[in-house]
């Protein structure tokens, strides 16, 4: 307990993952909207700073994300139910610090985009925000799969009454489809880790949830397959992926904007996370054998996902379908298992969550001001909000793949590392970028070009200075990521080669007949300790 | 009988003087009449010190034990006496029920089933089970103005008295077959192949659907909607909880001695189907239920289903995951209850869970103190409700019942929706026009001591798993 308090209070990633949650503790006081709202702002921008601090302080030789990992004094990570061999074990690498900067830089730009929109209990909506930001954090840092396994759940119930207690019309039905979807997939997980941890005790001989002991274990293909089905089905109706997508339309549309913005900016993207950091190398052959399955599945929802949102007459609904067809292509680059294809989709992942949670802000601004989002209701909005229609443009730009813009950079990358491995569904999935552009391209034109056809529309106030702030840093990084994607490249490229050269090796071998353990040295490749807290970062 | 002999009785002791003084006390000095309930929580915490420190071994000639696993199912017991105990003092007074009486009655009830824990014997036990079951039917009875209470409590006696003679029955034939009452001797018996095996097997089938009443098992369970709505609510906190609790120990450790021997290869069969049957049908029909009690009525059963897959696979290490989870389900049912029993004031019509809208915005502590137990009974993290699944999952994992694991979490997925209803019902539902209700005292404390528990258990349960399991083995 004495070590656990000392560890959060030093400048560690448990300081970072608690303090959204502890800092959510005064809103209970807080009774006024107005104080309320500076309040969350202020600790959102600590949180950040915070962020921030640790990076600069624990940026060793491979750069900015190097591997770092909250030890206790023992020079451990520290127990939580030792009895089955449960820690509070949080690392950070190159793979999930791209994901864990983009949800702390995502809260403040949600806060000022539900500046308006969230009209009634602002500490109840605040909390469920910092708690979320905690789950994520928590998720993206755990090491240990129980601890994984329960902050997986722990962002679910603050999702669920972001959806259900400020949403729209139907709201429940979105909120319930919502929770019982992801609950089914991350029941099964559930039963797929206890199945994996038991193994290993049988094997081993001692209780171990710990991420890097379960990689040491070789099972037969059978075994794997199961296990692999159980993790991967929670991690693609996560994502969502075809034909497990249905419940993400009616979340985003029912969500309110910032509910959006934080489901298509991060929660998403642990679907994906997870299978590449979880899914892949725990179950190699597993989940090679079930590729071409898979391919086909993400190709359909990047086909699908275009044309459903090329019918759509709801904007809000459009720019949800049009997750579905982006996340198909980060798939699509995680199942290539190349470098390069990796590497673009670690990218994209982020790309997504900076152009379509600015298109669901751009969307949340509009029904503020119009309180509908159907495109019959639009049209030339272009003359009356030019600052609008300009960050539209911008956001729609990158989304459909604009070079020098971000979304260009990871698409071709995912694209040009796919064909290398899997040939043919490259191919077939350059026409989702087509059909990217046609239905982005369609939405510009439906809301900002042609005659104003509605008189309400004709005196519509821009953006105002707030949400401009909002906006800007989306629209900022957009840019720089596409202008200069190698600063953004390089510092995740160790940790992904390390965890790809270790799947390869894997695969080389015969899957074992019986469960087995691996050599210490299999899985070296993979970062592993010791990773020092507090001063020194070493190897 | 020796001091010794009485001094290993000390607990049970120590709450059948509290309720004979609790009693006392209102009768011959009415003025003390408030200090009925703070007396009998007293009473509690007294018997759980004094369980903890009895010392392990036998005695009474070998019919009662004390050990780590009596102890931790005894405290578990108590656990749930204490809280009920606490949310039924407001209630009482509203409803004008003597609050002496049915504290004394909840207090023997709860002597009852520690004793029967402890037993050695099965007609110690039979005793047992008659001592804790009478008081149990007539605490069903005690809202006497209420046609619903009397119905309940008829429903439970009728049927509670016929399972009652099954048992009395299946003990009958063992001590015709073996010559001898007690479990040890029953053990060995089996063992040595005495008695004939289709009497035995009978005569086990009859002690198993006993038990498996009183936990309300499927097929077993129909008594427990019906008693559970008209039942005060409080009460129903303890009625749900304590006497399973006794009875998942007592059918464990018959399973137990089961399957040491030629009889016992098909009884882990039997009990998986009792445990799928129980979570399936438990969790559907509580998914139509509109009242909240008959709604958690089944979902009791659905829980006790939850506990028969451990007791499937009746290994050694099965104690410590039925203990732990009949802790968290005592914890999350005292919560659920102790809450619906202040929220819904009248006594004798249904309690719709839609009458709960809105109330988590008026009632922002109780109204969080039942979500978290509805979170947890539908075993979501960071809840102690999960850390129970996840040892009873794991346990069946371990021990080879993969499936039974499986049918448990599709079966929990369900329980989701039915839980999660309450809870939107609470937080998404605009607010009706109801007048405000003056929330007792006591009962918020019982509901926020039972959420704060679920809580923090849930975050930091390596501890008190630690401490269980290391009971429960050293002692064995």
């Amino acid at each position: 307990m004495e070590s656990f308090l000392a560890l959060a209070a030093g400048n560690t990633l448990t300081r970072l993952v608690l303090f959204p949650a502890v800092a959510s503790l005064p809103l209970l006081f807080l009774r006024r909207d107005q104080v309320t709202k500076v309040y969350l702002l202020v600790v959102s921008l600590i949180e950040v700073a915070l962020t921030f601090l640790y990076l600069g302080s624990h940026g060793g030789a491979d750069g900015i994300f190097s591997l770092t990992r909250d030890l206790g004094p023992d020079g451990k990570p520290l127990e939580w139910i030792p009895r089955f061999g449960i820690r509070f074990d949080l690392v950070a690498d190159g793979i999930s610090w791209p994901l864990a900067v983009l949800a702390v830089l995502l809260v403040p730009v949600v806060l000022l985009g539900s500046w308006k929109g969230i009209e009634k209990k602002w500490p109840a909506y605040g909390a469920s925000l910092l708690w979320l930001t905690s789950g994520v954090l928590g998720a993206l840092f755990a090491y240990d799969l129980f601890l994984f396994y329960i902050f997986w759940e722990v962002m679910l119930v603050p999702m669920y009454l972001i959806i259900g207690v400020w949403g729209g019309e139907r709201r429940i039905y979105a909120a319930v489809k919502f929770f019982l979807f992801t609950m089914a997939g991350s029941l099964l997980m559930l039963i797929a880790i206890l199945w994996l941890v038991a193994t290993y005790a049988r094997v081993a001989g001692t209780w171990s949830f710990a991420y890097e002991d379960l990689l040491r274990l070789d099972l037969p293909l059978g075994a794997q397959m199961w296990l692999f089905a159980g993790f991967a089905l929670a991690f693609l109706i996560k994502v969502p992926m075809f034909p497990v997508h249905t419940w993400l339309p009616d979340a985003h549309v029912e969500a309110p904007t910032g509910g959006s913005v934080i489901l298509a900016g991060i929660l998403l993207k642990l679907g994906t996370y997870g299978y590449l950091r979880f899914a892949m190398p725990l179950f190699p052959q597993a989940s090679d054998a079930a590729q071409p399955l898979l391919l086909t599945l993400a190709l359909i929802g990047i086909l699908y996902g275009a044309l459903v949102a090329w019918v759509q007459t709801d904007m809000k609904k459009l720019v949800a379908y049009s997750s579905v067809a982006h996340l198909g292509f980060v798939m699509l680059g995680l199942l290539a298992a190349d470098l390069v294809a990796w590497q673009g989709a670690l990218l994209q992942m982020i790309n997504h969550g900076l152009s379509t949670g600015a298109l669901f802000l751009l969307v949340g601004m509009l029904y503020d001001r119009r309180h509908t989002k159907k495109f019959e209701e639009f049209g030339g909005l272009a003359k009356p909000m030019p600052v609008f229609a300009f960050f539209l443009v911008f956001s729609t730009l990158a989304s459909v793949g604009l070079p020098l813009l971000n979304g260009f950079v990871g698409e071709f990358m995912i694209l040009l590392g796919a064909y290398r491995t899997t040939g043919f569904w490259a191919v077939a999935a350059t026409f989702g970028v087509v059909l990217a552009a046609i239905y982005l391209f369609k939405m510009l034109q439906l809301t900002l070009w042609g005659p104003i056809t509605k008189e309400e529309n004709r005196k519509l106030p821009d953006l105002s200075l707030r949400e401009i702030l909002s906006l800007a840093p989306l629209a900022v990084l957009m840019l720089v990521i596409g202008v200069a994607p190698a600063a953004f490249l390089k510092p995740s490229e160790k940790a992904l080669a390390a965890t790809l050269t270790q799947y390869q090796e894997r695969l080389k071998q015969t899957p074992a007949t019986e469960a087995r353990l691996l050599p210490q040295e299999m899985t070296a490749a993979l970062p592993r300790g010791p990773v020092v807290v507090g001063e020194e970062v070493e190897r | 009988m020796s001091a010794l002999d009485l001094s290993s009785l000390a607990p049970e002791l120590a709450l059948t003087l509290t309720g004979i003084l609790v009693l006392l006390l209102e009768a011959f000095i009415p003025a003390t009449r408030r200090l009925a309930t703070p007396l009998t929580v007293a009473g509690t915490l007294i018997a759980g010190w004094l369980a903890l420190g009895l010392a392990p071994g036998m005695s009474f000639g070998g019919q009662l034990e004390a050990s780590g696993k009596t102890l931790i199912f005894s405290l578990v017991v108590l656990v749930s006496t204490g809280l009920t105990a606490i949310a039924s003092e407001g209630f009482l007074r509203r409803e004008r029920i003597p609050v002496a009486e049915y504290q004394a009655m909840i207090l023997w009830a709860a002597v009852g089933m520690l004793l029967m824990v402890r037993a050695q014997e099965l007609l110690t036990i039979f005793v047992c089970l008659e001592l804790f079951s009478i008081c149990l039917y007539a605490l069903a009875a005690f809202h006497r103005q209420v046609s619903w209470s009397l119905e309940a409590a008829i429903k439970y006696f009728l049927m509670g008295a016929f399972v009652s003679s099954f048992v009395l029955l299946g003990i009958g034939i063992v001590y015709g077959e073996t010559a001898s009452t007690s479990l040890s001797d029953l053990a060995q018996s089996l063992e040595a192949g005495i008695g004939s095996r289709s009497l035995l097997t009978l005569a086990l089938l009859l002690l198993i659907a006993g038990f498996g009443f009183k936990m309300s098992l499927v097929p077993f369970h129909a008594w427990s909607p019906d008693t559970y709505q008209g039942a005060p609510s409080p009460f129903v906190a303890f009625l749900s909880v304590a006497p399973k609790v006794a009875s998942a120990f007592v059918m464990l450790r018959l399973l137990e001695i089961l399957g040491s021997n030629a009889l016992g290869d098909k009884w882990p069969q039997l009990i998986g189907i009792l445990a799928v049957l129980s979570m399936v049908l438990g969790n559907l029909l509580a998914l139509v239920q509109r009242d909240i009690k008959r709604m958690l009525a089944y979902s009791g059963i659905a829980h006790m289903g939850y506990v028969a897959i451990a007791l499937a696979r009746p290994t050694d290490t099965a104690w410590a995951p039925v203990a732990v989870y009949l802790l968290a389900y005592a914890l999350m049912n005292a919560g659920a209850f102790a809450a619906v029993a202040l929220l819904y004031r009248k006594a004798g019509e249904p309690s719709q869970i839609s009458e709960l809208a809105g109330y988590g915005y008026r009632y922002p502590v109780l109204g969080a103190c039942l979500a978290v137990s509805m979170l947890s009974l539908g075993g979501i993290p960071p809840t102690f409700g999960f850390i129970g699944k996840y040892m009873v999952f794991l346990h069946a994992i371990e021990n080879g019942a993969l499936s039974l694991a499986i049918v448990g979490v599709v079966a929990s997925l369900v329980g989701v929706f039915y839980y999660l209803r309450v809870v939107y019902t609470l937080y998404m539902k605009p607010e009706g026009e109801t007048e405000t209700l003056v929330l007792d005292g006591w009962g918020r404390v019982a509901a926020l001591l039972a959420a704060a528990a679920t809580l923090v258990l849930g975050v930091w349960p390596g501890g008190l798993l630690r401490w269980m399991f290391d009971a429960v083995a050293g002692a064995s």
